[in-house]
């Protein structure tokens, strides 16, 4: 019996499901040979309540988007939250520094009374959640690395370590060499340093290590310059949720 | 010179007239001399083309009499024969201009196509320039050419590079945004050979980041093959710290359990390494000893300006040159202008190390607990740059990768390092290295003490990666090695301080003690009683001893023989055996001695208190146990059930027999004594001391034995207990050293590392299970 996975979207760009195509065909192939996939909106329309693994995408943002997932943790033997919004808030956090009546009105304007909002928040402050499939947007060969872990039984090895050791194993200059600042040295591993590689910085989408030494970054961060707005700022974009901004 | 006239210089007569016959054959005019003096007078009042030399000759030696001959007669081409060829010979002489080198046995042949060759060149010199005379002879690739020094043009550089592309991937240093990368070159030009480091170490192209250890297959096609990588690879540009740490990689991965992935990367690669002229201002490789490399490399490249001096590492690196460029001798002015950018470079050092590195294991050693661990750890960012950029650092982490299919999969090699937080992490969630703390000590105790007492090598380059990817600007080691040298160099200072303000002047100073009594115990024992004469208690511990003086006789260690419970007075019980005893033993009541101490640490009456007591005494083992048997009678209800074993060897040689008595009256003592030869009067127990053991009835989680006596008795008695199921922690003995000063400096009671008269005489069997030489 193949394991039937299922992909539920909440708020917030569904990018990381579009982003879970980026498979090529044999990894497809060899994919739905291993999993039977009865949920996955932007590929399907057949739907399905009978599911062993479910994927969330988004964070949650109304109280209805609480008991949905309430409902499927209910259903699944395994949740995984999927991409940064589900994993840890995300951008979608931005909006809790407001008053959620202004928040709305920012967004509806005149239509803000038919919509309800509630701060943002990652699938884990609303339902256990298994593993994080992590990242805005997730990278592929993670969410195979997971999916192939589930499969084997065993705990999929997702780095604890910040995105400095990718990026020094890419051969990077480092970003503040280059006059730019970074939020690598306090960021979850195991997207390849991707931003770097491509002449950027690291925004933090993967969320902050477990034990992430936050002020020695704020530090490094005052020393190249950034002022502290600046430097909450900067922590903000992804990173509201864990509350380290503040 | 127009006869090309050769000169052979041999103290053999055999060899001499052997090369003449096989010359003056061939046509050439020859004259021969059989010391280097005879040699040198010949060369003063005639011209020769070619001088050829043995190197080992009576007086002066071949090396002098190239040294004469180079000064007064240059154009003299000179072969050295040796039958005894040496690196620094062969060096000294080619430095001296010698041209070539041939060792004996000499094949005719050999010499006369050497001589030819160069009578041929001589031939040519007066039409060509001089640029060709250096080139005349391309080395010839033997092994007595590694470590010669030559010269090289930039353009041969370029095309032995272009050569070199063409066979196999060149990897060189490149400039990228400002800072240096090794990186795949696929034009010369691309190469910098002035950069100040690189970001990342040449490491990763022997140790890859990520690498295929085993493909495996699961099911019914099951299967392991291991994989290693093996293609050709250059790499240009390496400093001498970094070729430094390829030989500690060396030493890691191929002393022991060779890896074979590292052992084909390694055996693949051509190193052309380049000196370091223009350091990173966090380098401090100099104080690591590793700004000038020796070994490691195929070749050494040295910018001198115009051309490169090269020094030749390896057989590769010879071919390399011999089939690429037209490497040529080095001129003096080329000598000196190496050792001048060289020296150049030694002055723009920033950083430097205030110990020597010889001291850093020790340094470590002694700061384990220092307070700069946790505070210079407080802004580490535990983010690994300073593991990653190392280029001594080879730690991995081994995952199996499985294909989706489930059916086959890769093992894989990653980097890992000791400053990640999940490095000591177990299975069940324990991490070893929880705190960043442990782990930046870790760190530099690698980099400075483990590595080198591992692999003989140090363990830090001194490159200064590190120091420059640390956003928090802690991870120089310099820093942290000098910081723990200034910490322990102000506790050292602190210590020193104190001594001053306080000396002890009475250190070797006995104070006078009265003897008080004296008792003959057998023919060659007395117990004598002693008081201090400033009225003061001696104040030992039993088991201690003191240091007893006769000014002018010399000074003993004697054990105290009664227990501080008792009266103010203090008992020495001595066997006549030397100068001081001796004299002891010719003392009255009255006389004064001197005395230093007590001394020892004593048995342990924290540890035996509540315990029952198993005293085992053989001969005058039985006076240092004496002081204990008197304190705990004297405390008899602190202590359980007592038993009391004493051997002697003879009747007559019975010690303090009143007291045996007294004690084998006791009701709350378990005596029982033996001798080992009885005689008419005795009635006791006949029989080795051992033999009574056995009759002990003891419970051995609550029985401490104690055990004094000679060093054989020790081995047969602790065999004993050990069938009484005692531990070795639970078995106490008090050894016998020659404790001469008693303060732990003289170093004659030295056990292993252990001075007895400090942490001994009392130890545990435990204690000195890990001292070899104790029993």
């Amino acid at each position: 019996m193949k394991p039937k996975v299922a992909f539920f979207d909440f708020t917030g760009c569904e990018g990381c499901q579009l982003d879970a195509l980026h498979l090529d065909a044999g990894e497809v192939i060899d994919l739905l040979n291993a999993v039977d996939i009865v949920n996955f909106r932007e590929v399907m329309t057949e739907r399905s309540d009978d599911y062993d693994i479910a994927f969330i995408e988004g964070s949650i943002t109304r109280e209805s988007e609480i008991t949905r997932l309430k409902k499927i943790r209910d259903q699944a033997k395994i949740v995984v939250a999927f991409g940064a919004c589900a994993c840890i808030g995300g951008v979608n956090c931005l909006k809790n520094h407001l008053p959620m009546e202004e928040a709305l009105k920012i967004v509806y304007g005149e239509d803000a009374r038919y919509y309800d909002t509630i701060p943002a928040r990652p699938a884990d402050a609303v339902v256990k959640v298994d593993y994080c499939v992590r990242g805005c947007p997730p990278v592929t060969s993670e969410l195979l690395k997971v999916i192939k872990a589930l499969l084997l039984g065993k705990k999929p090895d997702i780095p604890n370590h910040p995105v400095c050791v990718e990026c020094k194993m890419a051969g990077n200059v480092c970003v503040f060499e280059r006059g730019m600042t970074c939020l690598g040295p306090v960021t979850r591993a195991g997207c390849d340093a991707v931003c770097i590689n491509s002449g950027r910085h690291c925004w933090g989408c993967r969320g902050l290590v477990d034990d992430p030494n936050v002020d020695s970054e704020k530090e490094v961060l005052q020393k190249y310059g950034l002022t502290v707005e600046q430097v909450v700022e900067k922590f903000k974009i992804f990173n509201t949720y864990a509350e380290v901004a503040k | 010179m127009p006869e090309n006239r050769v000169l052979i210089v041999d103290d053999e007569a055999i060899v001499r007239e052997s090369i003449r016959d096989w010359l003056e054959d061939a046509g050439y005019p020859v004259a021969t001399a059989e010391s280097g003096e005879e040699a040198l007078d010949l060369i003063g009042r005639q011209d020769f083309s070619v001088m050829v030399l043995d190197i080992r000759l009576p007086g002066k030696t071949g090396i002098m009499v190239l040294k004469e001959v180079k000064s007064q007669r240059p154009w003299i081409k000179s072969i050295i024969i040796t039958a005894y060829p040496s690196e620094e010979t062969t060096m000294e002489a080619k430095q001296l201009g010698a041209i070539d080198y041939l060792i004996k046995p000499i094949a005719p042949d050999d010499l006369e196509k050497l001589i030819r060759e160069t009578l041929d060149s001589l031939g040519r010199e007066p039409t060509v320039t001089t640029e060709a005379e250096i080139g005349v002879r391309p080395p010839a690739v033997k092994a007595v050419e590694v470590r010669k020094s030559l010269v090289i043009s930039k353009n041969d550089l370029k095309s032995m590079v272009e050569s070199l592309a063409k066979e196999m991937e060149v990897v060189g240093v490149k400039s990228r945004q400002g800072k240096y990368v090794y990186d795949r070159i696929s034009s010369f030009s691309e190469l910098c050979l002035d950069h100040d480091v690189t970001i990342m170490s040449p490491t990763k192209y022997f140790l890859p980041a990520k690498e295929t250890l085993l493909k495996f297959k699961v099911g019914d096609e099951s299967g392991v093959k291991p994989v290693t990588e093996a293609s050709g690879r250059a790499i240009v540009g390496m400093h001498p710290y970094d070729i430094k740490a390829i030989e500690l990689l060396d030493e890691a991965f191929i002393t022991a359990n060779p890896d074979p992935n590292y052992i084909a990367r390694r055996q693949n690669t051509i190193i052309i390494g380049v000196d370091c002229l223009n350091p990173s201002p966090k380098s401090f490789a100099p104080s690591m000893g590793t700004h000038q490399a020796e070994t490691g490399f195929d070749l050494l490249l040295t910018d001198i300006g115009a051309d490169y001096m090269v020094t030749v590492g390896s057989e590769r690196g010879a071919s390399l040159l011999a089939g690429h460029t037209q490497a040529r001798e080095p001129s003096g002015d080329e000598v000196a202008r190496q050792k001048a950018v060289r020296d150049r470079a030694l002055t723009m050092y920033q950083i430097s190390l205030s110990v020597p590195r010889e001291r850093l294991p020790k340094l470590l050693e002694d700061s384990y607990d220092d307070p700069y661990w946790e505070t210079r750890s407080a802004t580490c960012l535990s983010c690994g740059s300073c593991v990653m950029v190392c280029p001594t650092c080879f730690c991995f982490d081994v995952q199996d990768d499985m294909a989706l299919n489930l059916k086959e999969g890769e093992r894989l090699r990653r980097w890992d390092g000791c400053m990640l937080v999940d490095f000591a992490r177990v299975a069940t969630g324990e991490n070893f290295r929880h705190d960043k703390a442990s782990r930046f000590r870790h760190r530099i105790y690698r980099k400075g003490k483990y590595v080198i007492e591992r692999y003989g090598r140090v363990g830090c380059v001194g490159c200064g990666r590190c120091a420059t990817a640390c956003l928090a600007e802690i991870a120089s080691p310099a820093e942290a090695f000098n910081a723990i040298a200034e910490s322990v160099g102000i506790k050292e200072a602190a210590a020193r301080l104190i001594r001053e303000v306080t000396p002890d002047s009475e250190l070797y100073t006995p104070r006078p003690a009265e003897l008080v009594q004296v008792n003959q115990l057998t023919q060659t024992e007395k117990v004598f009683e002693f008081k201090l004469k400033d009225g003061k208690k001696l104040g030992q511990r039993p088991g201690q001893f003191v240091e007893v003086s006769i000014m002018g006789v010399g000074e003993a260690p004697i054990s105290i023989c009664s227990s501080p419970t008792r009266n103010g007075t203090f008992h020495l019980a001595v066997r006549r055996v030397g100068d001081v005893t001796a004299a002891l033993h010719n003392l009255e009541q009255g006389a004064t001695i001197g005395i230093r101490g007590p001394f020892g640490n004593g048995f342990p009456l924290d540890t035996l208190q509540g315990k029952d007591i198993l005293f085992v005494a053989g001969g005058i083992g039985l006076f240092p146990l004496r002081s204990l048997i008197q304190y705990v009678l004297d405390n008899r209800s602190s202590f359980g059930k007592v038993n009391l074993l004493f051997g002697a060897r003879s009747p007559a040689e019975r010690v303090f027999v009143d007291e045996l008595a007294l004690w084998n009256q006791r009701p709350d003592l378990e005596f029982q004594e033996t001798v080992d030869r009885g005689d008419e009067t005795w009635q006791g127990n006949v029989g080795v001391i051992t033999t009574l053991i056995p009759k002990v009835d003891l419970d051995p989680r609550k029985t401490m034995a104690v055990v004094v006596g000679p060093p054989i008795m020790y081995r047969f008695v602790i065999v004993e207990l050990k069938k009484k199921e005692l531990s070795d922690e639970n078995i106490i003995m008090s050894l016998e050293r020659r404790m001469k000063c008693g303060v732990g400096k003289c170093g004659h009671c030295q056990i292993n590392g252990v001075y007895v008269c400090q942490e001994g005489p009392v130890f545990t069997l435990a204690q000195l299970r890990n001292l070899r030489e104790a029993i």
